[in-house]
């Protein structure tokens, strides 16, 4: 598949030299038969292993992992599958269904109800004070 | 908390005695359940703050998004690293990995430590693996140099550090995280107790960095394998501003005054460094100012210690690190191809490479903060909460995220778009190991915008 792909000069070390053809004549002005022919704008590089050779040439199924295609193809199988489907998935699964920590969505979900509550029954949404004054005992004021 | 911890420290001597067949499948596997593993911390049930207790461990709202993150980049950086280490002996990828899951332990104790000295041993141990990644495995002969900055701004600005914390258990006898918050705090000297609070700061204040002392950034972050600038862009970034956090419950209530200066260099460091990045040719550097950017806005808000700072703070610290490691693994990509950093010398990859170019949109939208990506949540909470601090922080987060979007998409539009340049005859397609990289950053990114309250710290 990817070597249909020659615009980006895989597959084939041959098709580098592909890309940089023309598909316009390139024959001196003076001829008289200006053909379409393809003509070369650069020559190709004879390479001869000096050069970098595109893993897509030796395994055009190379997944990035191992220039060995079955550790390739291995590798690529443990980390989608625990990345994605263990890691995220399942992982996502479990965050989803947390409880709800520190009692947030519980508490918006009271306070609305209780607002709803006192509203109807045209009582004060919250009370002055905090804690019930009559429980507080407070110091005699005699000068001591 | 021993659970994740004794896994990954068993994880090295797996690396030594696995046959180089299944040397990285292994690895990569095994950090991908600590990593699932990891994901109970967030279950967290006490109502007290913390959880999963033990002596010298435990975990809070706080620095539990912080450990999911460090145990989520482990398996991330083998991915990264997997290429670039294919053709080294099999011994020098074992260290290299070695180097890496030191790093996760070290970090796993820092952030779960309950103790101050414990904390600052471990900040200072990841000097080391890191230092070791940098000098060793950088590219190019400026690793040296880099290592050096790094190593020595850090080691710098911490050593006062440890000059305080030593004084704090003089006069408290004790530096537990459950106790010391409740201690008062006496020194008679004026002039002393300011320069104990800048001693305690000013590690953290290099780590994050702040604008004055950001100078070991560009260079720790451009020069090592892109395994060193994920771990130092996503983890050891909020180190600084984690340790920021704990150390300030501690200084309150003397710092009114004496952060100023500190929050406006963080601020006009945002400006900056931001102005430097529409002007880079580096993309790795690029990448670099825009963390020190968007970590001058996360120390601005620390240092105002409101609860919704903090908040914004901590979401844009996670938000960051994955966005920030995505965009060094897409410069890597990059690099691997054209063995260059220049960003003009690989333009217009969206004809090219269609795919990756996905993955660049989808990072560079996270890091100019899009709506409704935690990177945006973290950055406006900030942003209002400096208003509310004072009128006129507007100008300058405002001007800032004007910046921040002004180069983002400046690297965004330089790489893909535009014309192919005549020099690039071959470009191999990405790799499904590139692939499965950024998907494992980015989306983690997008499903956090379906349950941010995982971020949210103390506030409720």
């Amino acid at each position: 598949m990817l070597s249909r792909l020659s615009r980006l000069g895989l597959a084939l070390p041959r098709s580098v030299s592909v890309l940089s053809t023309r598909f316009v004549s390139q024959s001196k002005a003076d001829s008289a038969i200006s053909s379409t022919a393809v003509t070369e704008l650069y020559e190709p590089v004879n390479q001869s292993g000096h050069g970098e050779v595109s893993p897509f040439a030796k395994n055009p199924d190379f997944h990035g992992f191992s220039t060995n295609p079955e550790e390739d193809v291995r590798n690529m199988k443990m980390g989608f599958f625990l990345g994605i489907s263990v890691a995220l998935v399942i992982g996502g699964t479990f965050i989803h269904y947390l409880p709800d920590h520190g009692m947030r969505k519980w508490a918006r979900r009271e306070a609305e109800r209780l607002i709803l509550l006192r509203e109807k029954d045209g009582l004060p949404l919250i009370e002055e004070n905090y804690y019930d004054v009559s429980k507080i005992i407070l110091p005699s004021s005699n000068e001591d | 908390m021993l659970k994740i911890l004794l896994p990954s420290i068993l994880l090295l001597p797996s690396t030594w005695l696995i046959s180089p067949k299944y040397l990285w499948t292994t690895t990569l596997s095994y950090s991908l359940l600590i990593a699932s593993a990891s994901l109970m911390w967030l279950a967290a049930p006490a109502e007290t703050g913390w959880s999963f207790l033990n002596c010298l461990m435990a975990s809070d709202p706080v620095s539990t998004p912080l450990l999911v993150l460090t145990c989520w980049l482990l398996p991330l950086m083998i991915l990264a690293s997997q290429n670039h280490l294919m053709l080294e002996p099999t011994n020098r990828q074992r260290t290299f990995i070695s180097l890496l899951i030191s790093l996760q332990i070290f970090l796993i104790l820092a952030f779960s430590a309950t103790e101050l000295i414990m904390f600052y041993i471990m900040f200072e141990a990841t000097l080391i693996p890191t230092l070791i990644i940098i000098t060793r495995w950088g590219n190019q002969m400026e690793r040296l140099n880099a290592g050096t900055y790094f190593l020595f701004y850090t080691l710098a600005g911490s050593l006062p550090l440890l000059i305080a914390l030593l004084l704090l258990q003089n006069s408290t006898g004790t530096l537990s995280f459950f106790t010391i918050p409740y201690l008062p705090l006496t020194c008679s000297d004026p002039w002393a107790h300011k320069i104990w609070w800048t001693a305690c700061l000013l590690a953290f204040l290099v780590k994050m960095p702040l604008y004055g002392a950001h100078l070991w950034l560009p260079k720790a972050h451009v020069e090592p394998p892109i395994a060193g600038s994920m771990v130092l862009a996503a983890v050891l970034l909020k180190l600084g501003g984690y340790g920021m956090m704990r150390i300030l419950i501690i200084l309150d209530p003397i710092s009114k005054e004496l952060s100023y200066p500190f929050i406006i260099l963080a601020l006009w460091g945002v400006i900056m460094t931001g102005s430097i990045c529409l002007r880079q040719t580096d993309l790795k550097a690029l990448i670099a100012y825009s963390s020190v950017s968007h970590m001058g806005l996360v120390a601005a808000a620390i240092l105002i210690q409101t609860p919704w700072a903090f908040t914004g703070a901590l979401i844009l610290m996670i938000a960051h690190g994955l966005t920030s490691s995505a965009l060094f693994c897409l410069a890597n990509t990059n690099y691997e191809r054209t063995h260059s950093r220049t960003m003009l010398l690989a333009r217009g990859l969206q004809t090219l490479l269609p795919l990756t170019a996905v993955w660049w949109f989808i990072a560079t939208l996270a890091n100019l903060a899009l709506p409704p990506l935690p990177n945006l949540m973290g950055e406006l909470m900030i942003i209002t909460s400096l208003f509310k601090w004072s009128m006129w922080t507007l100008i300058l987060t405002g001007l800032g995220t004007l910046i921040t979007a002004g180069y983002s998409l400046y690297m965004f539009l330089t790489t893909q778009h535009g014309p192919i340049p005549n020099h690039l005859i071959s470009i191999n397609p990405p790799h499904s190991r590139e692939h499965l990289l950024l998907t494992l950053h980015l989306l983690p990114l997008l499903l956090l915008i379906l349950k941010p309250e995982l971020l949210w710290g103390w506030s409720a």
